[in-house]
């Protein structure tokens, strides 16, 4: 477990700010007392000034009167009590001792218990740019690693470099031709370099994934979208219900399979 | 280690709350004044290490520390800076650290801005706000911790959901939080004259402004996230009685309901029991509008078995809140008969019936709401509850409320007769009913429409003549009148721009190619072809739209349908604004060659809606600044 000298730090400041305050009290405010007599004397001004704006009639205004009187009456039984002083020396030594007692084993129980290895650098994340940089590198002593592979096709898209991204997803799927994740992002890759069509090998590799995977939501998505282009809008509403039927209630992607549905049912009606 | 700090930060937080709740409880049973008026350093300690906390996280953000399991989960190099500072609050951790965030900002302003509060029921109140920021704490800290760090920090972050990555998060969030979180601010006075057993005019005075600045934030909260998923959804549409968005709308109904309540609580020492009902309730309501969003109860009722310590603690919480408040309310039952006698037809009567219809609406919503979810979490089967119903159930409720609304200003308190009233105002109702007729022959026989504009007549008019009535009698007008206007007004605003928009309006899906035009509500929309479309963080396709009227261009409408790091497209819809109407296109999917579904709507008053929500705000705010709440009268 590690306390810093910050967290001592922060303890001891806590403590400080809170002793201040007991060798030296914020003024009391005023009393229930008074503060009564104020706002009833207020709200007796009010009721005589909702009675010049015709809000009351006077026949009522006595009554109200009475009854803000009355009101007041019932209010001022406030006990007396008196002040009994307290030894800020011993309180500011309770509090200090309770915060710094409860807050280190609070912290201890909560925090981990090994700090991760990096920590100790100072940590620089690595732009999309620099991790393509850093995968390739490790794709020279590894070049059959599949994973890589597929993750640098990915960032390679992140960053607009289709073409070289349309490499890296063939070089992985000549490895692993059975993932449907590498599948789709392949083929979406390629739909992006020819205008967003999804047709020719986009579309050849999103049947394989239906082969290997009918039940997929993001393969019946995709499959919905190669229906669509082709026309097929039968097939796309098919592919899409299917995948709304699949899909869990709250799964984020719903509400663009359903509006692409809706787009394609409107038109239909068309 | 500056996440470390952070995390220890929060402790700290935890530990101060634990003292808020101590000592001054001690200070005020013990007559030890010192330790009493501990409280207020005590939540400027708290809000100091929660501040801590919350900028520590932010930091994380925005330097890209993905050695952070939250900051690693919901962002990365590419996100935006604005994104990247708003997406703290974009899943649950961070948004449980805003909800802390700004409970301690609202007690703050507590202890700054209540000097005229005693101070013996100012530490209480201070006290039980305390309270509540502990469970939160605890909560946050042992179940849903946002300083957990990876052992093995990412190269790269995830995506941030696509659908937040707007400035809608930057905003909505905050300010619904400062509205639900401000509920707590009547409900600690409650609590707290519950608990000294003091039930006098101090807290019924100072419990009001608190609550109208808390409803004017909620207010704004809700109309932000009705603009943003108007635009950001791309379906045009701007209220979908989707359980997240009734999970705010109820509290905020009860809300209503309270403030009204207050005033006749206030001013007549009617109503306290009701009052102090709708206090607990309205927070109740926003706790569970809170933790039912958060912990995925109401997207998905497994969500809630899948981490059963946030259910648990989630169901314990608010046991203890609901249970607790109704038990001390039933001890103090006595205390609270106390009422002086009202009459059938008086202005008490008004707000009481005006009470009654909008918490009988919540109870329509809160139905609507949790029907499914009891019958799915019993395994009595699925069904939906969706528009149909709450437009059927909602609409007659709040019809009779708006009616009333208008005429209640005129009542006049303790008793009145509504011959007076009927002599006073004839005129102007047959005015009105003129004007509908003129609006059935020149604009619409849309019963709807027609009823909508009836409505917003009516209100227009009575609050004129209410205004014209206090210019004559040359009295000084109070920021409570003319905030009580505008917000009248505003709904009247609201009511029809709703109206007119759901039932005027145009949606037409179009398969369209280069060239190709279409008109829609006099409005020709060109189609000029689809071209390739980047940005840091995703790229997509833009289409482009030239939209004539008369042959004369109006706008030219550029539609994106882009594609985020996950995968799917989202789309981006361009709207041309204006008070009148929304021209509003959103990019569907490519068909083929140079062909794109297209889907256009036309949105007549579509604006009216967030303004008539805006000018409620504005309302309650001026009605919360009101001089007499800053009045010093002597002793």
């Amino acid at each position: 477990m590690i306390f810093s000298w910050q967290m001592i730090l922060m303890i001891v400041l806590s403590s400080i700010f809170l002793a201040w305050f007991l060798y030296r009290p914020i003024r009391v405010n005023l009393s229930d007392e008074d503060s009564n007599i104020r706002i009833n004397r207020q709200r007796q001004n009010e009721l005589a000034s909702d009675m010049s704006l015709g809000l009351i009639e006077e026949v009522y205004y006595q009554e109200a009167k009475d009854e803000i009187i009355g009101t007041l009456a019932s209010e001022l039984k406030s006990i007396e009590s008196n002040n009994v002083e307290t030894k800020p020396l011993m309180w500011s030594f309770i509090i200090a001792l309770f915060i710094a007692i409860l807050s280190l084993s609070l912290y201890s129980q909560l925090a981990p218990k090994a700090m991760p290895s990096s920590l100790d650098k100072s940590i620089e994340p690595l732009s999309l740019s620099e991790s393509i940089e850093t995968l390739k590198d490790y794709l020279i002593e590894n070049p059959g690693d599949f994973q890589a592979l597929k993750i640098m096709g990915l960032a390679q898209i992140g960053i607009g470099n289709v073409d070289e991204s349309i490499e890296t997803f063939e070089s992985a799927y000549l490895i692993n031709p059975a993932d449907i994740d590498l599948l789709l992002q392949y083929a979406n890759a390629i739909a992006a370099s020819q205008e967003g069509q999804f047709d020719g090998k986009s579309k050849a590799l999103i049947e394989e994934a239906f082969i290997l995977d009918p039940q997929s939501i993001q393969v019946l998505y995709f499959s919905g979208i190669v229906a669509a282009h082709e026309g097929n809008l039968n097939g796309a509403i098919e592919f899409w219900q299917k995948a709304l039927y699949l899909m869990p209630e709250d799964h984020p992607d719903r509400n663009t399979i359903e509006e692409a549905l809706d787009t394609v049912l409107n038109l239909q009606v068309k | 280690m500056l996440i470390e700090i952070g995390h220890f930060a929060l402790v700290l937080a935890l530990i101060f709350s634990i003292l808020l709740v101590v000592l001054p409880s001690i200070g005020i049973y013990q007559n030890k004044s010192s330790l009493a008026q501990l409280s207020k350093p005590l939540v400027w300690g708290q809000c100091f290490w929660i501040t801590v906390a919350f900028f520590v996280l932010m930091s994380a953000f925005l330097s890209n520390d993905f050695s952070v399991k939250y900051v690693a989960e919901n962002s990365n190099t590419q996100l935006p800076i604005l994104y990247k500072a708003s997406a703290v609050w974009g899943a649950h951790e961070g948004s449980l650290l805003l909800w802390v965030f700004v409970l301690s900002l609202w007690s703050i302003a507590v202890s700054i801005f209540s000097k005229q509060i005693p101070s013996n029921l100012l530490n209480l109140i201070l006290t039980v706000l305390g309270a509540v920021s502990f469970g939160f704490l605890l909560f946050l800290l042992y179940t849903s911790n946002p300083f957990e760090r990876l052992m093995i920090p990412p190269l790269e972050g995830r995506e941030l959901n696509p659908l937040l990555q707007d400035f809608g998060l930057a905003v909505h969030p905050p300010m619904l939080y400062m509205g639900y979180v401000g509920l707590s601010v009547p409900f600690a006075f409650v609590i707290s004259a519950l608990i000294r057993g003091q039930l006098d005019s101090s807290w019924l005075r100072w419990t009001r402004p608190w609550t109208l600045i808390s409803w004017a934030f909620l207010t704004v909260g809700i109309i932000l996230g009705s603009w943003w998923a108007y635009y950001e959804l791309g379906w045009g549409g701007w209220w979908f009685w989707d359980p997240v968005e009734n999970a705010s709308f109820m509290p905020w109904l009860v809300a209503t309901a309270l403030i009204h309540s207050l005033s006749v609580s206030e001013k007549r020492g009617a109503f306290r029991q009701w009052t102090v009902l709708l206090a607990i309730g309205g927070f109740s309501l926003s706790l569970l509008g809170t933790f039912l969003v958060r912990s995925g109860v109401l997207t998905s009722v497994h969500a809630f078995a899948t981490d059963p310590a946030r259910g648990l603690f989630i169901l314990i919480f608010l046991f203890i809140v609901i249970g607790g408040s109704l038990a001390l309310y039933a001890w103090r039952y006595n205390l609270l008969q106390k009422n002086n006698p009202i009459s059938l037809f008086s202005r008490e009567t008004g707000l009481l019936v005006n009470n009654i219809l909008l918490v009988t609406a919540m109870l329509s919503v809160l139905l609507g709401t949790l029907y499914p979810l009891i019958l799915d979490t019993l395994n009595l089967g699925k069904i939906s509850v969706g528009v149909p119903y709450f437009n059927a159930v909602f609409i007659p409720i709040m019809l009779p409320a708006v009616l009333v609304m208008a005429i209640v200003p005129f009542v006049r308190w303790k008793k009145d007769n509504l011959m007076r009233i009927a002599s006073h105002l004839r005129l102007y109702w047959l005015g009105i009913l003129a004007l509908i007729l003129v609006a059935r022959i020149i604009l619409t026989d849309n019963v709807y429409v027609l009823l909508s504009i009836g409505l917003f007549i009516w209100m227009l008019v009575h609050v004129m003549v209410l205004l014209i009535s206090r210019i004559r009698s040359k009295s000084i007008f109070s920021l409570a009148f003319v905030g009580m206007l505008v917000a009248h007004l505003g709904i009247a605003v609201f009511v029809l721009g709703a109206t007119v928009t759901t039932q005027l309006g145009i949606e037409k899906d179009i398969k369209m190619s280069v060239g190709e035009s279409h008109n829609i509500a006099g409005y020709d929309f060109v189609f000029n072809g689809v071209s390739r479309h980047e940005n840091k963080n995703y790229r997509g396709f833009k289409g482009d739209l030239t939209v004539l009227k008369d042959n004369k261009e109006v706008v030219r409408l550029y539609p994106e349908k882009r594609q985020y790091q996950t995968g799917m497209p989202m789309t981006e819809a361009a709207i041309d604004p204006s008070i009148s109407r929304d021209l509003y296109v959103a990019l569907g999917e490519s068909l083929g060659g140079d062909a794109w579904s297209v889907r256009i709507y036309y949105k007549p008053l579509v604006r009216w809606i967030w303004l008539g929500g805006l000018m409620i705000a504005i309302g309650a705010l001026f009605a919360a600044i009101d001089r007499r709440y800053f009045l010093r009268i002597k002793s």
